[in-house]
C-alpha cells in the first residue's frame, strides 16, 4: 500500500524534526522511511513508539503519510502474531467485548447513573442525536464525569439526544492505528449498522479520536459529526446553556492532536473556558497545530515503552508550573489520563473542559 | 508428530452479575459473549510450537454445540492442521460423560495422536478433571499443570509441572501421553480478524456427538445452583497496629501463601 | 446413593511437600470428619510433621512422595488399600496441583465419580458445592455411587478437625515402585534473576503512596520475609523506583496471585484492570476513600510505611 509512497521520501527530516519522539527516544521516523525505501528490516519495537499525533504526515512535504507506513508495519507485525502482550490483550478484549479495557459491554452505559434524568435509548428520540460516549468514557471511574457533564449540558439546554447504551461498540480509531484492519472493519461495521438502523442523523462525540475517525475513515456517513465542543459553543452562543458564575483558577489550555492540528478544532474549546474564566485561558508555548502531544493516542495507552525518558506530558506540567498556571484544561479523555499524573505531584489539576464548565453553570 | 489439543468455547463471566433462574435450575449465560477457554490458548500455542520445531500437526477438538466452530477457527488460524467439531446440544456438566464420549469418539475414529493437550481447566466449570480421566481411560500416562515442556525424544517428554509456592516437579512422561497446560508456559500468539477470515477456508469436520455417547454414564449431577454469600466491599481490619499486624499474618496463613 | 452417616471409612490422601505435612491437609480431614469415621490417612514414606491424633488410622505407603503423588503409582497404591481395607465411601485428596491430578487420574482408572474444589457440604441434601465461574455461583453437587472422589478447597473445613485422645496407629502398606510411563525426577525452584511476577503466589506491591525510593529497601526486605515477590503500580516505575518487569496494570503485567497485597496504591482503573482477578486483595491505604478498597477483599486504613515496618518485626520475632 504505503509502499511506493515510501519512494517518494526526500529524507528532508521534517517528520523526525515534528516527532514527539524523537531525539529522546530510539524511534526516528525518518530513518524508518528510509529503512522501508530500501527495504530494509525494522527493529520490532520500534513501530509501537508512535504516538499517532499524525505531525509528521501533515507537515510532509512529500505527501510519504509516515504514520500510514507506521501502520502498515504494526500490521504486519500483527499478522505474524507477534506484538507486545498489553497490545494483544488490548485488541483481544475490544474483539470480546467491544472495548480494550476488557469491561464487560453489559456495563457500558453504567455512567447514565450519575445523572438525575432519564437518557433515552437514541430510537427513542425524535431527533436521532447520538452522543457517542467512547470505552475510557464508559468505563473508566475518573473520565466517567465527562459524559455525565456533557449530559447535563446538553439537558440543561433542552437539547434531545440518545445514546446506542451496551450496543455502542469502540469507534476503532485506536484499532486502525495499532494495526488491525480487521478488526476495524468489523467495529466499523458494527457502528455503522447501528447508525443505520436507528436513523442516526447526527453524531456528538466526547473524544476527538471518535470524532476523528467518524469523520475521516467511516467512508460517506451523511451524517454530521461534532466535537461536543462545537455544539456546546453554539448553545452558549444561544442562550440556551447560561454560565451562572465564574471558574476563579488560572486556567492554561492543551490542544489535543485528534482535536487540534489534525481537525482544526481549536477555537471552539477556547471560546467555552474564555466564558467560563470570564477572560482568556493561557497558552503553552506550543500551541495550537503546534501542540506537544501527551503520547496517549496510536496505541500508547495500552503500551509502556522500553525507554526511560521524560515524557511530554511531565514537561507540560513544568512550563504550566512556571507560567503560575493552577489547572489545565483539555479536551481529550487520554490527555487527561496521562497529564492528570504527573501533575496531581505537582499540585496542579487537570478538568476536562465540560468539567470547568459544569461548575459555572 | 501428532497432537491433539481439546479446545472449548466459554462465556465470559468477568465483571459479570451473573443471575440464577428458575429455583436454583440453571444459570443465564444467553447475554454473555464468549471466547476460546484461556489455557487453551496456551495448549495450543504449546502444541503448534512443538511441531513447527519438530514437524506434524495439530488437530483441535471442540465439544459443544454448532457456536463451538469459533475456537476451532482461532485454533486453525493460530497453526492447527484440523478442527473437528463433536456436536452436542446440551451441556455434559459431569467430567466423567465427557471424557467417556471423547474416548469412544478417538477409538471409533481412529485418531492417531503422540499426545493430547488441554488446557488445565475450563473458565466456566473449573474442573480440571477432563483430561485425568481421558488419559486413565485410553490407558496413557498423564501430566497436569505443565509449566514446560523440556525435552521432547521419540518416545518421551521431560516437562516440568508447576506446584504451589514457585516450586516445580520435573517428571518424565512416556509418550503418548495426556498433558494439561498450565497459563505461561508459552506467550499464545496474537491471532488477528484477517487470520481468522483465512482460517475459515479450512473445513472443519463435524462429528454427531450422540454417535459416541454411553448411555447412564453420568457419575455426578447438579441438583442445584446457588449464590454465594454475599460480600460487603472490603472488610476491614481494625484494632491497634500489632492487632492488625496479627489478623494480616492469619489472613496469608489461611490462603497458604506464609506458614 | 450413600448414607453418609454410616461410612466404612473415608480416605485422605496427604499431600507431603519435601517431607513436610501440607496445612492444606487439615481441610481434607476436616471433611473427612464431617462424613463420618473412622478417618484414614495415606502418607508416602517420607511424611514428617503428622499430627496422628486427628485422624483414625494413619497408612504408610513404602514410596516417597515423588513417586507417591505420582498419578500411575496412586492409583497401584489405590488399588492395594481397596484389596487389603476394602472400599471406602469417599477419597479426599487437596485440591491442589498434585491433588487435582491425582484425583482426576484415579476417577477415570476406577470410573469413580469425582467432584474437585468442594468448598462446602450439605448433610440433609448430601450435596457437596462446588465453584463455577470463578466463585461468582455454586453448584450443589450430588455423586451417583460409592466411593465418591473428591478434591477440597484449602482453607474451608478445617475448623472441623478434632483431637482424639490417642494418637492413631500406623499401618504399612508395603513397596512400590516407580511406574513405567511416568517418572519422578526432581523438584525445580524458580531461577533467581529476571523476575516473572505472573507467576506469584503473593504479591506485594507498591505505590506511589510509599514517598520515595528510599522506601523500597524496607518493601523489599518485607517481601522476603513474607516470602512475597515484590511488584508495584506504573507511577513507581515511571519515578524510577522499580524496574519496568514489577509492574502490575494495563500497559505492565496481569496478575493472579493467591494474595495481593496492596500497599499504598490508591487503585487508578489502570492498575486494578491488571490484578482484579487475584483469589485475595488485601489493601492498605492511609486513604479511607481510596478506590482500591471497592475492589479489595479486606482494607486496612494505617499509615503504610509504619505498618510495614511493624510487618517486618513481628514476622521477625515469630
Amino acid at each position: 500500500m504505503n509502499s511506493e509512497r515510501v519512494l517518494a521520501c526526500m529524507q528532508c527530516g521534517k517528520c523526525t524534526g515534528s516527532c514527539p519522539e524523537a531525539g529522546k527516544t530510539p524511534f526516528n521516523i525518518r530513518m524508518i522511511v528510509r529503512k522501508k525505501q530500501f527495504q530494509r528490516a525494522i527493529e520490532e519495537d520500534l513501530p509501537w513508539y508512535c504516538t499517532s499525533c499524525s505531525t509528521c504526515t501533515i507537515r510532509c512535504p512529500r505527501d510519504v503519510k509516515p504514520s500510514e507506513v507506521i501502520i502498515d508495519l504494526r500490521s504486519a507485525l500483527i499478522e505474524d502474531g507477534r506484538i507486545p502482550a498489553s497490545i494483544q490483550k488490548a485488541l483481544e478484549s475490544t474483539f470480546v467485548q467491544k472495548n480494550p479495557w476488557g469491561k464487560p459491554r453489559s456495563k457500558r452505559a453504567e455512567w447514565t447513573g450519575k445523572v438525575d434524568f432519564e437518557i433515552p435509548h437514541i430510537s427513542e428520540t425524535k431527533e436521532r442525536r447520538l452522543l457517542f460516549t467512547c470505552c475510557i468514557q464508559a468505563y473508566d471511574p475518573r473520565c466517567m464525569v465527562i459524559p455525565a457533564n456533557v449530559s447535563r449540558l446538553l439537558h440543561s439546554a433542552g437539547m434531545e439526544f440518545g445514546i446506542l447504551g451496551e450496543e455502542e461498540a469502540c469507534c476503532g480509531n485506536e484499532i486502525r492505528r495499532m494495526g488491525e484492519a480487521g478488526l476495524f472493519e468489523e467495529l466499523r461495521e458494527e457502528n455503522l449498522a447501528n447508525f443505520k438502523e436507528y436513523g442516526v442523523n447526527e453524531i456528538i462525540t466526547l473524544s476527538p479520536h471518535c470524532m476523528n475517525t467518524f469523520r475521516k475513515e467511516y467512508g460517506d456517513l451523511g451524517i454530521r459529526v461534532s466535537h461536543y465542543s462545537e455544539v456546546v459553543q453554539g448553545l452558549l452562543e444561544r442562550g440556551a446553556v447560561k454560565l451562572e458564575s465564574r471558574y476563579e483558577k488560572k486556567v492554561v489550555y492543551h490542544d489535543p492532536c485528534f482535536l487540534g492540528k489534525q481537525n482544526a478544532i481549536f477555537d471552539e474549546p477556547r471560546t467555552l473556558l474564555a466564558k467560563a474564566l470570564g477572560t482568556n485561558s493561557l497558552e503553552f508555548s506550543r500551541m495550537r497545530d503546534n501542540s506537544l502531544c501527551c503520547e496517549g493516542g496510536g496505541g500508547r495507552m495500552f503500551f509502556d515503552v522500553e525507554t526511560t525518558y521524560q515524557r511530554n506530558s511531565e514537561s507540560r506540567v513544568k512550563e504550566a508550573l512556571e507560567m503560575g498556571a493552577e489547572v489545565i484544561a483539555t479536551s481529550c479523555p487520554f490527555c487527561v489520563m496521562n497529564l492528570e499524573d504527573p501533575a496531581t505531584e505537582k499540585g496542579l489539576s487537570v478538568k476536562e473542559v465540560s468539567e470547568i464548565l459544569v461548575e459555572v453553570i | 508428530m501428532e497432537i491433539v489439543v481439546f479446545t472449548k468455547r466459554v462465556p465470559v463471566t468477568q465483571e459479570e452479575e451473573l443471575r440464577i433462574l428458575g429455583d436454583g435450575q440453571s444459570v443465564d449465560l444467553s447475554k454473555l459473549p464468549h471466547r476460546m477457554n484461556d489455557w487453551d490458548n496456551y495448549a495450543v500455542e504449546e502444541a503448534v510450537k512443538l511441531i513447527e520445531k519438530g514437524g506434524g500437526g495439530v488437530t483441535s477438538v471442540a465439544i459443544g454445540d454448532s457456536e463451538s466452530d469459533e475456537v476451532l477457527r482461532r485454533a486453525i488460524a493460530m497453526g492447527a492442521r484440523d478442527g473437528f467439531l463433536l456436536e452436542a446440544n446440551e451441556v455434559l456438566q459431569d467430567p466423567f460423560a465427557r471424557a467417556t464420549l471423547t474416548y469412544n469418539f478417538l477409538k471409533k475414529e481412529n485418531m492417531p495422536f503422540d499426545a493430547i493437550f488441554t488446557g488445565v481447566q475450563a473458565e466456566d466449570e473449573q474442573f480440571a478433571c477432563f483430561g485425568g480421566i481421558l488419559a486413565a481411560l485410553l490407558k496413557i500416562p498423564y501430566a497436569a499443570q505443565v509449566i514446560g515442556i523440556d525435552a521432547v525424544e521419540k518416545d518421551h517428554f521431560v516437562v516440568r509441572r508447576e506446584l504451589e509456592g514457585g516450586l516445580q516437579e520435573r517428571v518424565k512422561v512416556s509418550l503418548p501421553c495426556l498433558l494439561s497446560i498450565q497459563s505461561g508456559i508459552n506467550e499464545p500468539r496474537y491471532v488477528s480478524i484477517m487470520g481468522v477470515r483465512k482460517a475459515s477456508k479450512v473445513e472443519r469436520k463435524v462429528f454427531k456427538a450422540s454417535n459416541y455417547t454411553d448411555s447412564g454414564k453420568s457419575l455426578v449431577e447438579i441438583t442445584k445452583w446457588v449464590y454465594p454469600p454475599k460480600k460487603e466491599g472490603a472488610a476491614m481490619l481494625a484494632g491497634d497496629v500489632g492487632e492488625i499486624c496479627s489478623k494480616l499474618f492469619a489472613i496469608l496463613k489461611e490462603k497458604g501463601v506464609y506458614q | 446413593m450413600s448414607d453418609v452417616l454410616s461410612a466404612s471409612y473415608v480416605l485422605v490422601v496427604a499431600e507431603v511437600r519435601r517431607g513436610l505435612f501440607e496445612e492444606r491437609n487439615l481441610d481434607t480431614i476436616g471433611l473427612g470428619r464431617l462424613l463420618g469415621s473412622p478417618v484414614y490417612l495415606l502418607l508416602p514414606d517420607n511424611a514428617s510433621g503428622v499430627d496422628a491424633s486427628i485422624v483414625d488410622k494413619v497408612i504408610r505407603v513404602g514410596a516417597d512422595e515423588g513417586n507417591f503423588q505420582n498419578p500411575l503409582t496412586m492409583v497401584s497404591i489405590l488399588t492395594k488399600v481397596f484389596e487389603t481395607r476394602g472400599q471406602p465411601d469417599f477419597i479426599l485428596f487437596t485440591h491442589s496441583s498434585s491433588g487435582a491430578e491425582c484425583a482426576a487420574y484415579a476417577a477415570g482408572h476406577f470410573s469413580l465419580p469425582v467432584i474437585t474444589d468442594v468448598s462446602g457440604f450439605d448433610r440433609p441434601t448430601g450435596t457437596f458445592s462446588k465453584s463455577y465461574y470463578s466463585d461468582k455461583v455454586f453448584a450443589q453437587f450430588k455423586s451417583a455411587s460409592s466411593p465418591s472422589i473428591l478434591t477440597v478447597r484449602s482453607g474451608s473445613f478445617r475448623d472441623q478437625v478434632t483431637r482424639n485422645q490417642a494418637t492413631a496407629d500406623t499401618e504399612s502398606l508395603g513397596a512400590f515402585t516407580a511406574q513405567e510411563g511416568r517418572t519422578f525426577l526432581d523438584y525445580v525452584e524458580e531461577a533467581g534473576g529476571a523476575v516473572d511476577i505472573t507467576k506469584a503466589d503473593f504479591l506485594l506491591s507498591v505505590g506511589r503512596g510509599i514517598g520515595s525510593k528510599d522506601e523500597i529497601p524496607r518493601y523489599e526486605e518485607l517481601a522476603q520475609t513474607m516470602k512475597a515477590v515484590l511488584s508495584c503500580s506504573r507511577p513507581v516505575v515511571d519515578k524510577l523506583w522499580l524496574p519496568k518487569e514489577r509492574q502490575v496494570g494495563t500497559s505492565g503485567k496481569t496478575v493472579k496471585p493467591k494474595v495481593y497485597l496492596a500497599m499504598a496504591i490508591s487503585g487508578a482503573f489502570q492498575h486494578i484492570a491488571g490484578m482484579k482477578d487475584a483469589d485475595c486483595i488485601i489493601a492498605i491505604n492511609k486513604d479511607p476513600e481510596a478506590p482500591i478498597f471497592q475492589y479489595a477483599h479486606f482494607g486496612i486504613v494505617a499509615d503504610v510505611n509504619k505498618l510495614r515496618d511493624k510487618l517486618i518485626e513481628t514476622a521477625k520475632a515469630s
